[in-house]
């Protein structure tokens, strides 16, 4: 009786659950096109909804609000993120207007990644250019900054490239989000944090230099979800980087201003356009006691070559050749000039030990699975910490490495798995971690604490990463510049930035974050909050408005 | 009489299989309808076309739908799950190493539950109609009802933040990492960061049998053969614990035997509140990223393990209860 009743039950609810799915998945309603001189198509703005990202919620839900009073008939649409994202990403055609968001990694200090694959016309397909922005100049611009060496020229380019975005509005930009962090300044030194621009406190530099002032020598940070790998040849997530770069040297690293140093390199040196000398620092040990060699650096960039390691291939695409000159110097023979090799290539890729390593990819070469697979029990870099012990669902481990070029100056740091935000905060307070990010509830409790406690500092930081709403250039109405530049007028940022990220954000204008003051250019146009300015836009571009403020299309 | 139970296992062990059968086919076309390319987290940005397409070829899924379903199903009954996207794994791996973790904490809090729930039970159930008894369905009515979130904060707020007596997350202190389960198991360490959870899960299980219990005695209290016992002398204490407990009791098999299943997979709160590496924490994070062998693999042991104790439950109950299984009797003909 019990087991008929047991399977009746479970086959409602697989119905239920069918039901559901069919209800949920976006409508894949047509974008309607618009005919000259009727009212403005009605447009679909598309968010998160208000429990997962009340920030982007909350704007969309005050744009949208601003466009219905300059005549536009909107519906917010809001969505989970991995729908609308989903939609947006895959249905190019379908969509019209829609909320967003770039996040700042390290790699993205360097303007290339932004600067081309946003915007430049080749990536409109499938790629990242998801808003079909079109512009020739502009992919030229693009292709040039790629490929000039001279730092000072570069940055004209990338100057450039900026303006032409400020004046076409693909995107309204609206804040550069700052990351509001805690740290224990009793138990570690505060003089000795380093800020890294668009980056934050948690990098590489404080990771290294932080300095104890008492008995605790151990860094103790949360993560806020388990780990996905400890592997040099696979770019897992990006708490797994803060364990990888710390483990794995590199020929260069990129400094706290945002541009790239030598590092397991004692010099880099550009030949010409196509041939980059560098010269490795002698004495470097494995974690195991080998010595690294020329010949490890060399198998370095050439075991991504060999297609087991995806995710890093695309950096080593450009090398043509790696000749080892003698015991301490290589050099990289380019296939075509770039601007961003040192950044892109040489501050990017770990050094791995070829005598571990190579039977590894060997054997790889045969199988279905890559290096991504691999995971080491210790895994063996040369960088400043290593590793002790580790569980991917609860604790990394790392201790200092004393024969390093560059010992830290803690004896080591533990990252924990912490997934509740509101433990991490109590943890903070009693001193089982010392530093706090990435929290995810009210910044103002994070102010409220540092202010009652006088053991934790508040530090706050622009982030390299930017939210803005993006217009789909390839439909009606946004196909036309004047309507997206109206939009960009009555965007209340100021308000926005106030009262929704209560003040934990700075404006944005470009999509090179103000926190990298090289390359960001300091002269863009600024769309300040003007209705009346995005009337006479309108007005100009031969829209006009009906009896009921309805905003109407130009005729013919 | 014996060859009638061997039957009735035989038809449950066909129609758990059956139900099996079902959740597999199910979840399998469930994630697939997802929107979206399932590979989509997990291809990035500067990947070429080529490199895409090979990682979608790695994972199968340029194949069609049914002949996946088919080799996953293959591979299913060999007892392998598949790689993992996120992890680029074995799912069995990723399971395997947070499966204890669970089971240490859902066994121990439903053992300490059922214990504290029995008793409980027969204790109210003998201070019928008295404020004990009100207070005691009220408090435990409370524990049931609370959010279990919000029970593990109060709790830690006050053991872990303002006394700081107990470890407030994970299984270990920062530094310690159990290298077997036999280590993890005799370490203080371990004990000391599994008192809260435990606590706050046993908290909210107690009530079901609890209240079961009670209400199992009160019914048995009223059988004729109570009445009889008691005119025939026997004190209330033996008729409480050796007769009217020992009956009421069965119901109560029935209710471990699923709370168990349930528990596997139902400890997500509790595992995110105390930073717990468990299996409820793997399966959130494996849909919220659209890994589906991960995810297909961890409910599909969350489905064999509650219908293998529905299994041994109706097994047991027939074996404690010969009146179930032999389905003339059952139906009373």
């Amino acid at each position: 009786m019990q087991n008929k009743r047991h399977l009746k039950i479970s086959f409602l609810v697989i119905l239920v659950v069918l039901l559901g799915m069919s209800l949920a998945s976006p409508a894949a309603a047509q974008v309607p096109v618009q005919e000259p001189g009727q009212p403005v198509v009605p447009i679909t703005l598309l968010s998160d909804v208000q429990a997962a990202d009340p920030i982007e919620f909350e704007t969309t839900r005050l744009l949208a609000e601003n466009m219905r009073q300059l005549g536009f008939e909107v519906e917010h649409l809001a969505q989970p993120r991995d729908v609308y994202l989903n939609f947006v990403w895959f249905n190019r055609m379908d969509w019209q207007m829609t909320a967003w968001r770039m996040v700042g990694r390290p790699e993205r200090i360097d303007p290339d990644e932004f600067t081309f694959n946003l915007f430049h016309s080749s990536t409109a397909e499938s790629g990242f250019n998801f808003v079909g922005y079109n512009n020739p100049e502009y992919d030229a611009i693009a292709e040039a900054q790629r490929v000039e060496l001279d730092v000072n020229a570069r940055r004209d380019l990338i100057f450039q490239a900026q303006e032409i975005i400020a004046e076409d509005v693909p995107y309204v930009f609206i804040a550069h989000p700052s990351l509001p962090q805690l740290v224990r300044t009793d138990i570690w030194d505060a003089s000795t944090i380093v800020d890294q621009q668009g980056i934050g406190l948690e990098n590489f530099w404080t990771w290294t230099g932080l300095t104890p002032l008492g008995d605790q020598r151990t860094i103790i940070a949360p993560a806020p979800s388990n780990l996905n790998a400890i592997n040099p040849l696979f770019i897992s997530g990006g708490d797994d980087s803060r364990i990888t770069e710390l483990v794995w040297d590199r020929l260069m690293r990129i400094g706290p201003d945002g541009l790239p140093q030598p590092w397991a390199a004692e010099e880099v040196t550009r030949e010409d356009d196509l041939n980059v000398l560098v010269r490795i620092r002698e004495g470097m040990t494995w974690h195991d006691g080998e010595p690294v060699t020329v010949e490890d650096v060399k198998f370095s960039f050439e075991a991504p070559q060999t297609g087991e390691s995806p995710m890093y291939e695309p950096f080593v695409s450009n090398i043509a050749d790696i000749q080892i000159v003698d015991d301490q110097t290589v050099r990289f023979v380019l296939k075509e000039p770039s601007a961003t090799f040192e950044i892109a290539t040489l501050s990017k890729l770990n050094l791995i030990p070829k005598h571990i390593w190579e039977p590894l990819i060997e054997e790889l070469l045969t199988s279905e699975d890559n290096a991504e697979s691999i995971q080491e029990d210790i895994p063996i870099g040369s960088g400043p910490y290593r590793i002790v012990d580790f569980d991917l669902t609860e604790q990394i481990i790392l201790e200092a490495n004393p024969d390093h070029f560059s010992p830290p100056k803690a004896d080591g740091l533990v990252l924990r798995i912490i997934p509740n935000a509101e433990s991490q905060l109590g943890q903070i307070q009693t001193g089982e971690i010392n530093f706090l990010r990435n929290f995810q509830g009210d910044s103002e409790v994070l102010v409220e604490l540092a202010e009652s406690d006088p053991n934790i500092e508040l530090f706050s930081s622009p982030s390299l990463g930017f939210r803005f709403f993006a217009f789909n250039e390839r439909v009606d109405p946004f196909d036309d510049p004047a309507l997206r530049r109206a939009i960009a007028y009555i965007t209340p940022r100021e308000p926005i930035i106030n009262n929704i990220f209560k003040g934990f954000a700075v404006p944005a204008d470009s999509f090179v974050s103000t926190a990298i003051e090289f390359w960001h250019n300091p002269n863009l146009p600024q769309y300040e909050f003007d209705f009346d300015r995005a009337r006479e836009i309108l007005a100009e571009a031969g829209y006009t408005w009906d009896e009921n403020g309805r905003l109407i299309a130009p005729p013919e | 009489m014996r060859r009638g139970i061997w039957i009735y296992i035989g038809g449950r062990l066909l129609q758990s299989l059956l139900v099996l059968w079902i959740i597999t086919t199910i979840l399998f076309f469930l994630f697939r309808q997802a929107p979206g390319s399932p590979l989509a987290a997990y291809i990035d940005t500067t990947f070429t076309e080529e490199q895409q397409q090979a990682l979608i070829a790695r994972f199968g899924l340029d194949k069609p739908m049914h002949i996946q379903y088919l080799t996953y199903l293959g591979n299913l009954i060999q007892g392998d799950f598949g790689d993992s996207f996120r992890y680029r794994a074995p799912v069995t791996e990723q399971i395997m190493d947070v499966l204890p973790n669970t089971l240490y904490l859902t066994l121990t809090s439903l053992f300490i539950a059922y214990i504290i729930g029995v008793v409980g039970g027969v204790f109210l159930a003998s201070r019928r109609g008295t404020t004990v008894e009100k207070g005691g369905i009220i408090f435990t009515l409370m524990t049931r009802a609370a959010p279990q979130f919000w029970v593990g904060m109060i709790l830690l707020a006050i053991f872990a933040f303002e006394l700081r007596w107990l470890p407030s997350s994970g299984t270990s202190s920062p530094g310690v990492i159990y290298r077997s389960e036999i280590q993890k198991l005799t370490s203080i360490d371990f004990w000391e960061h599994m008192l809260l959870p435990t606590f706050t899960l046993a908290l909210f299980l107690h009530g079901l049998p609890l209240l079961l219990m009670r209400s199992n005695m009160l019914e048995v209290l009223d059988q004729d053969y109570i009445t009889m016992g008691r005119l025939a002398g026997y004190s209330e204490r033996f008729l409480m614990l050796r007769v009217a407990a020992r009956n009421a009791l069965l119901p109560i098999v029935t209710a471990l035997a699923l709370g168990i299943g349930y528990s596997i997979g139902g400890n997500v709160i509790i595992e995110n509140v105390f930073a717990w590496p468990g299996l409820g924490r793997m399966l959130v994070s494996a849909v919220a990223g659209s890994d589906y062998p991960l995810a297909q693999g961890a409910f599909f042991i969350i489905a064999v393990i509650i219908v293998l104790l529905n299994f041994l439950a109706d097994v047991l109950y027939s074996v404690l209860d010969p009146r179930v299984g032999s389905s003339s009797q059952a139906q009373g003909v």
